[in-house]
């Protein structure tokens, strides 16, 4: 519980990302810092939001993500609940998503909108949209595979 | 005139910046977390020993900063820890705070939702990091 008393810290209690998680592993027993913030975000996203589970649950799908302006990359495989985190790209991706460091961090917060779409229009949206049209943010994969994108933006989303 | 890094004037001025920020007090609206920075030592850099920086940082508004031993900066609900060299090139902007965080170079404890959720307010709160000028304890 916080307080707004003057001269008391501000505080709250949180769950923490560190716990245990038995629907996420990392291929190499030393993933990267993106892979382990990639995985315990996803991680505490599914865990405390259950229309996030429900997506998890079913989807089955490998999902690139390369950050441009740092040169690393993740590949996220979904199996029907469960994630393995791969540091670099691997083969076979359903999807591949290139962007800077800062459109990344953008993609999870998308809100999401009416029958799960995510919401373009608002001022985030509105950056992401603007990053496709520009060619910052290129999405391989993304035509055949629109609803496996949106699924992976709920998961994703901290919104 | 330039204070000493890490320092407590130090802090107070970027406090001041982070208080006059119109940027950070829309983007920390919400906000209800204090946040520790662990600046650990380097002593071949004249920065002998660990120092944690503690914010009270309340809807968009910095209560108090202060500057103690790195272990009150530990007990924070997010911590974000990194040698003093680090730090120093995140204050200069010679490196991102969001993609050092990405490579692991600045080190996050504490609800990853959370602090996504707010990485405005945190790209801010680094901008306000570089408007305090700094005399670094290494002298260059």
């Amino acid at each position: 519980m916080h307080d707004q008393g003057p001269g008391r810290l501000a505080g709250r209690k949180l769950e923490t990302t560190t716990k245990e998680t038995t629907f996420v592993d990392y291929a190499s027993s030393q993933p990267s810092a993106f892979a382990e913030m990639l995985g315990g975000l996803i991680a505490a996203n599914v865990t405390a939001r259950p229309e996030k589970k429900r997506d998890f649950d079913t989807l089955v799908a490998r999902v690139g993500i390369w950050v441009t302006d740092i040169d690393e990359g993740v590949t996220l495989a979904f199996d029907a609940g469960k994630l393995t985190v791969y540091n670099g790209l691997e083969p076979g991706r359903t999807i591949t998503i290139r962007a800077e460091a800062e459109t990344v961090m953008s993609l999870s917060n998308l809100k999401i909108g009416l029958f799960g779409m995510p919401i373009y229009y608002d001022e985030v949206g509105r950056g992401v949209a603007a990053k496709l049209l520009r060619g910052k943010l290129k999405i391989e994969g993304l035509l055949p595979n629109v609803a496996t994108l949106n699924r992976v933006t709920r998961i994703f989303s901290v919104q | 005139m330039a204070v000493e890094a890490f320092s407590s004037d130090w802090a107070k001025q970027f406090k001041d910046e982070i208080n006059k920020s119109s940027v950070y007090k829309a983007a920390g609206k919400g906000w209800k977390w204090t946040v520790g920075l662990v600046v650990e030592a380097e002593p071949d850099k004249n920065f002998p020993e660990s120092r944690g920086i503690v914010m009270d940082l309340f809807d968009g508004e910095a209560r108090d900063i202060k500057v103690g031993p790195a272990s009150e900066a530990q007990q924070c609900d997010f911590v974000i820890t990194a040698p003093y060299t680090r730090w120093k090139q995140v204050a200069t902007k010679e490196l991102d705070a969001t993609k050092g965080m990405l490579q692991g170079k600045l080190k996050l404890k504490g609800d990853l939702p959370t602090i996504v959720r707010y990485t405005k307010a945190s790209q801010e709160m680094t901008e306000c990091t570089t408007r305090v000028p700094v005399a670094w304890p290494d002298g260059s």
